[in-house]
């Protein structure tokens, strides 16, 4: 049985509270830090560990911090990435509502290691809760010296502010979010520059997701080598699964990285509702490819995955069983992109129009011969030419959709209507990403 | 240097330059949507994606900078069949209006379509509709959100070039819709940029609207006749009619930008107060005449003012070769020296002389603006010399060079300055002379002790301590600047104090070149061709060249080649002219396309003085003010109806052509000169406006060498004269009296720059009403507040305007536009005496001010 890590305070009571996390060892990583190591030791540290970062590219995070200038006539930033928005994850949502200190602990010694004396959490503005806690967290740090002036008497001083989001999914992109915070329309900026040296109000910026710096905390404490002495040695670490859709047992799953996908929807999230048969899971959020059934047994970790022809992403984790359309599936989640489009790319912003179209006429019986060849064909325009990986996902996710599923495809135009029982479609599913 | 191969062909480019660039050199064309030349790149629009070798992605050849060693390609099937998909995409949802889009057959996305595009679509399904009807943004443009291809170049234009913020971009996706703010274009400067900018019929010319079609269009390249930054651009003219102005976007100062004066204010051109025909005062009233009666009217009345003076003016607006010929006839024929080309101010050539000799820099303002130190003094470069202002910007902001602000009135551009002195009106002199001693100071004074023993002297007063604020930050910017240039706005002129002025800015240009900082200077004309009418010698102390009329040699040389005599003397400016005519000594003035009883700085004054010479000649193609005090009218060609040269303020000497013929009887103004000459029984050779040309490049050595041939489509500069020795240090300013009330300055605003911008029916309709700024603080002393009606009133008279409270604004300033032909500023002014003191208050009954301030508003 794994020992959760990250999600260890999740189910005590008041463990949002800086007096639960103390008493549970909190702050102990951020003292040892600031007493016991210089900022270049804690970025070797994560080095070390392999820590990767867990938004969903999977950039191995000490070399993004190492990538800041060590001197910059400028200040640096630090930016959580708290705008959890891709359909079908709630891991940071968790740790930030029943864990906060951990977040909190996390930044300030991220902080410390690139020398930011800032820093920004950048808040999904539907996490309330999430928000509140996290609010008053930063106040009890302030109060009893974590943050603040010259930290637990070191040198280092560090201040934490909350930037909430007003809804807009592109602003996970990181430079989108910079954007953003800096009050202007969230939009992908062109790299380089990047934003380790021309980030947040053009000065050198780290951004980080919640549970990539919730990590930071614990390799610290325990050091590099136990961190990667879970799974696999090139994407290590505890990870926060979310997993969703037709399961018996929905929820959020702490288990090492690269658990078999197989192991992680039928043995921990107890399978499909009885009398089902699994037809398809996303592993990782809805930009990243789904997986047949028959793929099942790959591992959940960055590597493996990518291999597989899909992604970890965010280890969103949504689970289709044999009652649902994948056309429906589909075309819910290309609307998701559709509207989620910034609207900055011909590519994204006009072919995703395009395939909404198409797709819609296809779900409801009007779909015509021809359609899928359109598809694909847009997929290929999209695919490789967008501005940001926003396009480039809705793309990946209906090539795969129509890779594994043409049959239903091709089964909805030829008989002009949904062969699935409508009761048992897609709304069930994904209803609330529509 | 690093090295790219593209499609097989090696190049060696800058290190930094990009993909795009580089494939530009080799002759490549790749397409674009989004990319524009002065913005920094976008990369959305994703037409020009190119193959790199060892890049897993296609790469935007805008945006990507080249790496030693790179190879490129743009010809393969991938990108075929990418650029195909990306138009095939921006086509779904465009609404295909062609045939009624104004765009349509100068369209970039139908050009790029043919050539790059699908020959089909396979779209069926229903095209976003943002709207059905245009929306109407301002008087000018007019906006269909159904036909925008989103590449954002307008919005970023209107924002990083012309710095207005006008428009915006609302929503997201599918739904991301250009427009002002709250769907209106509140802080727009209507400079149509964005119009021009717009590669598809998304924003349009609201007058050029269903007026033609693209190949129906006579387009001639010319220069505009509004200021002196002298831009390139199109006119398009349609069986004989106006019609349009487009940029030229590779060439001129100005490249794809125009101001509004530029591009909507040319429609002055079918103005309806031309003078018809050529008109004598007969019983007390002007009635037209034929040209040969005019004639022999004038060949009397001439003959009856022989033995008096004789005075001439010439609006620097006109052509060289005009200009020429005008202060040709003045000292041959009429054997005068009394010329001058301003109405507006006096010339102190003897200051002007030296600073325009040792310091005006003949060359492209973009080089000037590449100094790491810029400083404008006076005037508002945002409202005289738009697009001026527009380089200086992109100077500040994309290539860092620091912007120093010296003026009494606040611009836009302050916003992006370094550093600004707000001085008071008047006290420029003083301001400078502060500056100069900062700048003695901050250089510390052991390795130049010669220079500034002499300066000390001229300086004259303690040294510029930080407590100075402004004029010390100023000065220790100057210092830290590797290589400084000075641009100075003519506006200065206006002031009694503008020799003073002139000599400080000398002491400054004199001691920047002894600190080593290659001080380069030029001036910032509002009018078209005031360096070129300096430069044709239209002055009373200058000929030709700006060499002074007593130089022997100079005068010898132009009377040989004249073949007639030169009169010796200086003659007399405008000023003096008008003095004359007041006390009953001049029997002729002369006006050629100047309206001095609008523009001189003392109405009542001026309209005495043309009202005592004997006998006023006006030549113009515009039935002015002054023109109805004349007793002989002789119609003009005006702009674009004659062709010649206009001199820029970069010195860069440009065609301006003819589109048209002259307007009903009017002829060129060099027939004119003849006529006026043969009524003199003299001629004048050469007459023909090419000849004029030759003859000015063998005379002048500015002009030496140049033919009007090789005037490209950029132009040709030309040359400054050998610089004389080091000049010495000009004395102290006088110390300026401090005032104490209101003082009123005028000046040009956005929209108005002189009697042709007047007659524009467009500028008219998108210029505010007049108006009188001053600052938040004077305003609410004096219990006011924007937008009321206000009396301004002077000893000399008053006016009621709108008040504009402007937080920017200095205490005690206020400021009335000139050149709205409703206000009849200058009757508030006394000559000699600017800025001129005022008070301001609330106009007492709304209704009756309505009625006081005449129709037509």
């Amino acid at each position: 049985m794994f020992e959760p890590v990250l999600l260890r305070n999740v189910g005590v009571p008041d463990g949002h509270l800086l007096a639960t996390y103390r008493a549970g060892g909190g702050y102990q990583a951020l003292a040892k830090a600031l007493h016991e190591h210089t900022p270049d030791e804690i970025i070797d540290l994560v080095k070390n560990s392999n820590l990767r970062g867990r938004g969903g590219a999977g950039f191995p995070t000490g070399m993004k911090w190492s990538f800041v200038p060590k001197k910059a006539a400028k200040p640096k930033y630090l930016c959580c990435n708290a705008d959890e928005g891709e359909p079908g994850t709630f891991k940071d949502r968790i740790i930030m509502e029943r864990d906060p200190h951990q977040l909190v602990e996390g930044m300030a010694i991220s902080a410390y290691a690139i020398g930011a004396e800032t820093a920004y959490v950048y808040i999904r503005g539907e996490y309330t809760l999430a928000i509140r806690r996290l609010e008053r967290a930063i106040a009890e740090a302030e109060a009893e010296g974590y943050l603040g002036k010259r930290i637990l008497g070191s040198d280092f001083s560090f201040v934490v502010h909350i930037h909430c989001g007003a809804g807009a999914y592109i602003c996970g992109e990181e430079t989108a979010m910079l954007d953003s915070l800096e009050g202007k329309r969230a939009q992908p900026r062109l790299k380089p520059p990047f934003p380790a040296v021309e980030g947040l109000y053009a000065s050198p910026t780290v951004i980080n997701n919640v549970e990539t710096l919730a990590c930071v905390p614990h390799i610290v404490m325990r050091g590099p080598n136990w961190f990667r002495g879970i799974g696999p040695d090139k994407s290590p670490g505890p990870k926060l699964y979310c997993v969703s859709g037709q399961v018996r047992k929905p929820g959020l799953y702490e288990l090492p990285m690269g658990i078999p996908l197989r192991e992680l929807v039928e043995d921990h999230a107890g399978g499909p509702p009885p009398g089902r048969k699994i037809k398809a899971v996303i592993p990782g959020g809805v930009s990243a490819p789904l997986i047949p059934a028959l793929g099942l047994d790959v591992g959940m970790d960055f590597d493996s995955l990518a291999a597989a022809g899909s992604m970890l992403g965010s280890a969103g984790v949504i689970v289709i069983d044999d009652s649902t359309c994948i056309v429906k599936v589909a075309t819910r989640i290309i609307e998701f992109f559709h509207h989620e489009s910034c609207g900055k790319c011909t590519p994204c912003r006009e072919g995703l129009n395009w395939v909404v179209k198409v797709l819609r006429r296809v779900e409801t019986g009007q779909g015509a011969p021809g359609d899928l060849e359109q598809l694909k064909a847009l997929c290929n325009g999209i695919f490789g030419n967008t501005f940001c990986a926003l396009g480039d996902g809705a793309a990946m996710g209906l090539r795969a959709a129509l890779a594994h599923f043409e049959d239903e495809f091709v089964a909805h135009i030829e008989e002009q209507r949904c062969p699935f029982n409508e009761k048992h479609a897609g709304r069930e599913l994904l209803g609330s990403y529509g | 240097m690093v090295s790219v191969t593209i499609n097989g062909q090696r190049l060696d480019v800058e290190a930094g330059s990009t993909v795009l660039q580089a494939a530009e050199r080799l002759g490549i064309e790749i397409p674009t949507f989004c990319y524009l030349k002065r913005l920094p790149a976008l990369a959305s629009c994703r037409m020009c994606l190119v193959e790199i070798e060892g890049q897993r992605r296609l790469q935007p050849s805008c945006a990507t900078a080249i790496i030693d060693g790179m190879v490129v390609r743009t010809n393969t099937p991938l990108i075929d069949e990418t650029r195909s998909s990306m138009l095939d995409m921006l086509l779904a949802n465009h609404p295909l209006d062609c045939p009624i889009c104004d765009k349509g057959g100068e369209c970039e996305l139908q050009d790029m379509v043919m050539a790059y595009g699908p020959r089909e679509s396979r779209f069926r399904d229903a095209k976003r509709v943002f709207h059905s009807k245009d929306i109407r943004l301002s008087p000018v443009i007019i906006m269909n959100v159904n036909r925008c291809i989103q590449c954002q170049r307008c919005v970023r234009m209107c924002e990083e070039v012309v710095g207005a913020v006008a428009l915006g971009t609302v929503e997201k996706g599918m739904d991301t819709a250009v427009t002002g703010f709250e769907g209106s274009l509140a802080s727009c400067d209507q400079c149509g940029n964005c119009v021009e900018v717009c590669p598809v019929g998304a924003l349009m010319s609201f007058p050029y609207r269903y007026k033609a079609r693209p190949w129906d269009l006579a387009e001639t390249d010319t220069v505009c006749p509004h200021c002196g930054t002298g831009c390139q651009l199109t006119v398009g003219a349609r069986k004989g009619e106006f019609m349009r102005v487009h940029s030229k976007w590779e060439h001129g100062v100005n490249r794809e930008t125009l101001c509004v004066r530029g591009r909507f204010g040319l429609d002055f051109v079918e103005s309806r107060d031309r003078i018809k025909r050529p008109m004598i005062r007969r019983n007390g009233a002007l009635v037209p005449v034929s040209w040969d009666e005019a004639g022999n009217y004038l060949r009397e009345r001439l003959s009856g003012v022989e033995s008096k003076a004789m005075g001439g003016l010439a609006s620097p607006r006109l052509p060289n070769e005009m200009l020429y010929q005008f202060q040709k006839l003045m000292r041959t024929v009429f054997r005068t020296n009394n010329i001058d080309c301003s109405s507006r101010w006096s010339t102190p050539f003897d200051a002007l002389g030296p600073l325009v000799a040792g310091f005006y820099t003949r060359a492209p303002l973009e080089e000037l603006i590449g100094n790491d130190c810029v400083l404008v003094v006076g005037g508002n470069v945002t409202d005289e010399n738009p697009v001026t202002e527009y380089l200086l910007r992109d100077g500040a902001r994309r290539r860092q060079t620091g912007l120093l602000m010296l003026s009494a009135r606040p611009s836009r551009l302050d916003a992006d300055a370094r550093a600004v002195l707000r001085v008071r009106p008047g006290s420029e002199a003083a301001s400078l002379a502060a500056v100069v001693a900062g700048l003695v100071a901050a250089a510390g004074q052991a390795s130049l002790a010669d220079v500034f023993a002499d300066l000390g002297a001229a300086t004259d007063g303690p040294a510029v301590t930080p407590e100075d604020g402004g004029a010390h930050r100023l000065a220790v910017a100057l210092m830290e600047g590797k290589s400084v240039t000075v641009l100075v706005s003519a506006d200065l002129l206006r002031s009694p104090e503008a020799r003073a002025t002139l000599q400080q800015l000398n002491n400054l240009l004199q001691l920047l070149r002894a600190l080593g900082k290659g001080p380069a200077m030029q001036f910032l004309f509002d009018r078209a061709n005031q360096l070129g009418a300096w430069d044709m010698g239209v002055l009373p102390a200058v000929l030709p060249g700006m060499r002074p009329v007593v130089d022997v040699a100079a005068r010898t040389t132009l009377e040989r080649a004249w073949g007639a005599e030169i009169p010796s003397e200086p003659g007399a400016d405008f000023e003096v002219m008008l003095e004359l005519c007041d006390s009953g000594q001049v029997g002729a003035l002369y006006i050629v396309g100047s309206d001095p009883l609008m523009a001189y700085p003392d109405r009542e004054f001026v309209k005495r003085a043309l009202g005592a010479a004997e006998l006023l000649i006006v030549q113009d193609s515009f039935l002015t003010d002054t023109a109805g005090l004349a007793d002989v009218v002789l119609p003009a060609a005006g702009y674009g109806e004659e062709s010649g040269t206009l001199t820029n303020n970069e010195g860069r000497a440009q065609n301006v052509r003819k589109f048209r013929e002259p307007a009903f009887e009017a002829r060129g103004n060099l027939v004119i000169f003849d006529f006026v000459a043969t009524l003199r029984d003299q001629v004048l050779r050469p007459s023909t406006q090419g000849e004029i040309f030759d003859e000015i490049a063998r005379l002048i050595p500015s002009h030496q060498g140049l033919s009007q041939d090789q005037l490209g489509p950029d132009g040709a500069f030309t040359m400054a004269g050998p610089p004389p020795p080091a000049g010495e240090f000009f004395g102290p300013p006088p110390t300026p009296t401090a005032a104490d009330g209101l003082t009123l300055i005028t000046g040009n605003c956005l929209f108005h720059n002189g009697y042709i911008s007047e007659r524009s029916e467009i500028l008219n309709t998108v210029a505010d009403d007049p108006y009188v700024e001053m600052s938040a603080r004077d305003a609410t002393q004096l219990g006011l507040s924007d937008g009321d009606e206000v009396v301004v009133r002077s000893a000399q008279g008053e006016l009621t305007a709108k008040l504009k409270v402007n937080r920017h604004f200095p205490g005690g300033l206020v400021f009335v536009p000139e050149n709205y032909k409703t206000l009849r500023l200058n009757s508030l002014m006394r000559r000699r005496e600017y800025p001129c003191p005022v008070e301001v208050e609330r106009a007492q009954a709304t209704f009756e001010i309505a009625t006081a301030a005449g129709p037509g508003l």
